[in-house]
């Protein structure tokens, strides 16, 4: 830009004077830096002038993004223990029961309720019979009181195993002292090994190996502690070491050989584990026949952890929908309230806006402002959001005892799609203020 | 230079927006050169001329007053002039380049670059400091932090509030705000400094100080339109170009 003519005049040299001027403003880019961070500030002040419409602007959002950050850091941390837990276990493993683990009808209840039970024979008889399997072992629950002197233990697992290898194939390893022996095992003997919670909950957290050759008493008959196994943790809130192991054969003697029991085979490698399976039904078919009363039942149920992880899949697949469905709704519902708050910010700075555009603000200048200013309300909604969200999400993993694993991307998520809803939300007020009528605008109250 | 016209008594629908007399081209030495200007608005089915055929120059380093009742059209004058506005018909040339076929974007940067404006309700941003107010204009010419408060402190010191930069618009009083604008029309080195009843808000001292600024102003080289429908304000200024109908009545040099 040019000025011609200074020369003609002799102004009084002032800081006005004319030939005092700078070269003249020449730089326009595409967008101004200065005019961005004026419309931050601008939006800002604007934020803090109005708290408590600021506030109540950000309820939609906030839920939404909590919904979201919540859920997805409690599922990522019970994929976490799923996978740890089934992992120690293994897909090399599956097993034979009277039952499936889920029963999904009242007549299901029935029919499997006529079946015949599983027992110690049949176990032996896949041991003897299959050929692609590794290890065969048995094993009973029953849930029992268990005291130690004046100390109560209540709901605990007494679970009945043999052969040794069960200890195996359930994943468990001795912590302090030892299993019992074959020997042991066999003379139906009131001794025992417990889990890692039995020190808690009988001994008051003593060290394991100073509970060795303590007597505990399961429903009052005592047994002798043999070894403490190190503990698994717990998924779903529910402890994974609140057991004691005792020897199937005493199992047997103090419980009866009436209850059903369950068989765990397992495999040495995930590939054998069909015909493993193959074999294994082929020779429980045998052994069973088929049933009098309904000829499409097998008379058992064979199933790996596949069962148990394909419902958690399902559910946590449920769940996932469902957050959603909730964050997308307040998430909408929010931006509305946003569209709506930032329609009323316009209407109430058209005087504003006149003056900016008489001193020079374009367009894009005034719409950049207006969605700077959604953008900021909806970005502030999503960090709150993103916090509340991890929040919860502890106390919720503190509860229910999983970790909590605090992911990234699920905070840029949750900043990112609140932003988003600000962008789209506070586009057409803005578009609005920007093609005011700088005169109009001005001569606004 | 003057292009005084005849007020024409024409019933309304018997004007027409079309150049009457042929007049030269713009004068390519003036800052403000309007030739013809029309403005036209519509009212419902009813075409309005707010101007008919209003051509005058303004030279560089000029202190003019438009007069004039209202309703005569001088607001509107006032809005081309800005740039807030373009004329129906005509041309306006303003320090050079043609403002009559600009877009919005164009114009708010004639406005940024050209225009100075100073208001009767002084148009302040309540929520800014006084510094802050000052700087806007920079803020959208793009100019850098540094610079841009150099510019606006030395622009308040000018209008003498160097003490009261970080004032907001209600710890000041009428005439203090008035010379922020003042400050605020001219940190951006305007080609003119436009004024719309600028002493409209306040009392007959505060509004010979502000009039005594202008004269100031005036005499460092600044080019200044004050728009006023008040005599004694006129009466400041060396030309005054009187507005009545939409149409020039009188263009007296008085100094």
């Amino acid at each position: 830009m040019q000025r011609s003519g200074e020369d003609e005049f002799e102004p009084q040299r002032s800081i006005y004077a004319r030939a005092d001027l700078p070269a003249r403003i020449t730089s326009h880019p595409l967008f101004r830096f200065a005019a961005l961070w004026e419309s931050f500030r601008v939006a800002t002040a604007s934020l803090r002038a109005n708290k408590l419409r600021t506030g109540l602007t950000l309820i939609g959002i906030i839920v939404g993004v909590t919904a979201v950050i919540a859920v997805m850091t409690i599922i990522n941390g019970l994929n976490a223990t799923v996978a740890q837990t089934f992992s120690s276990q293994g897909s090399t493993v599956f097993t034979i029961s009277k039952n499936p683990q889920i029963i999904t009808s009242r007549e299901d209840f029935v029919k499997f309720n006529k079946r015949k039970d599983v027992t110690n024979e049949d176990a032996e008889a896949i041991g003897r019979l299959c050929t692609s399997c590794w290890r065969v072992g048995v094993a009973a629950n029953a849930i029992e009181t268990v005291k130690y002197a004046n100390q109560k233990a209540e709901n605990v697992r007494v679970r009945g195993v043999n052969p040794l290898s069960m200890f195996d194939i359930d994943g468990v390893t001795i912590d302090a002292g030892r299993i019992w022996t074959e020997s042991e095992g066999d003379s139906g003997r009131e001794i025992c090994v417990l889990g890692a919670d039995m020190l808690k909950n009988l001994f008051q957290d003593a060290p394991a190996d100073q509970v060795l050759g303590k007597e505990v008493r399961i429903d009052g008959r005592p047994y002798t502690v043999l070894g403490v196994l190190e503990p698994l943790g717990s998924i779903f809130g529910f402890s994974r070491d609140n057991v004691i192991y005792i020897p199937y054969s005493n199992y047997q003697r103090v419980y009866g050989a009436r209850r059903s029991l369950v068989i765990f085979i397992q495999v040495p490698a995930a590939e054998q584990l069909e015909s493993a399976q193959d074999q294994v039904r082929t020779i429980m078919r045998n052994r069973r026949g088929r049933s009098m009363d309904d000829p499409n039942d097998e008379g058992f149920a064979l199933e790996t952890q596949d069962v148990f992880l394909n419902l958690y899949s399902s559910a946590t697949s449920n769940i996932y929908g469902v957050t959603w469905g909730v964050a997308t709704v307040s998430l909408l519902v929010g931006g509305i309230v946003v569209m709506n708050i930032m329609l009323v910010s316009v209407t109430e700075r058209t005087k504003e806006i006149g003056i900016r555009k008489a001193i020079g603000a374009r367009r894009k200048d005034i719409l950049s402002q207006f969605l700077i200013e959604a953008v900021v309300v909806t970005a502030l909604g999503g960090i709150i959001g993103v916090g509340t969200g991890f929040g919860l999400a502890y106390v919720i993993s503190a509860l229910i005892g999983f970790p909590l694993l605090v992911s990234v991307l699920s905070a840029v998520l949750g900043v990112g799609m609140s932003s988003l809803v600000g962008i789209v939300c506070g586009f057409w007020p803005a578009w609005r203020a920007a093609k005011l009528d700088p005169i109009e605008a001005l001569r606004a109250e | 230079m003057s292009n005084a016209t005849l007020t024409l008594s024409l019933p309304e629908s018997e004007i027409k927006p079309q150049p009457q007399t042929p007049v030269d081209g713009h004068d390519p030495k003036a800052l403000i050169s309007m030739r013809n200007i029309w403005k036209t608005y519509q009212m419902g089915t009813e075409s309005v001329h707010a101007l008919h055929g209003v051509s005058f120059d303004i030279p560089r380093g000029e202190y003019i007053a438009i007069i004039g009742p209202s309703g005569s059209g001088k607001s509107t004058l006032m809005n081309l002039i800005g740039c807030l506005d373009t004329p129906s018909q005509g041309e306006y040339w303003l320090n050079g380049k043609n403002v009559s076929e600009m877009d919005d974007d164009e114009l708010a940067r004639i406005r940024n670059q050209e225009v100075g404006f100073v208001f009767q309700t002084f148009n302040l941003l309540a929520r800014a400091t006084a510094l802050h107010n000052v700087e806007l204009p920079l803020i959208y010419g793009g100019v850098g932090a540094s610079q841009r408060h150099e510019m606006a402190k030395k622009a308040l010191e000018s209008v003498d509030l160097a003490e009261r930069m970080t004032h907001k618009p209600n710890e000041l009083s009428g005439g203090q705000r008035q010379r922020v604008a003042i400050a605020r029309a001219l940190v951006n080195h305007p080609s003119i400094l436009l004024a719309d009843e600028p002493t409209g808000a306040l009392d007959s001292h505060t509004s010979m100080e502000i009039m005594d600024l202008f004269e100031r102003l005036h005499s460092e080289g600044n080019t200044i339109i004050v728009v006023t429908h008040e005599h004694d304000i006129a009466a400041r200024a060396h030309r005054v170009v009187s507005i009545r109908d939409g149409l020039i009545e009188k263009d007296e040099r008085i100094k």
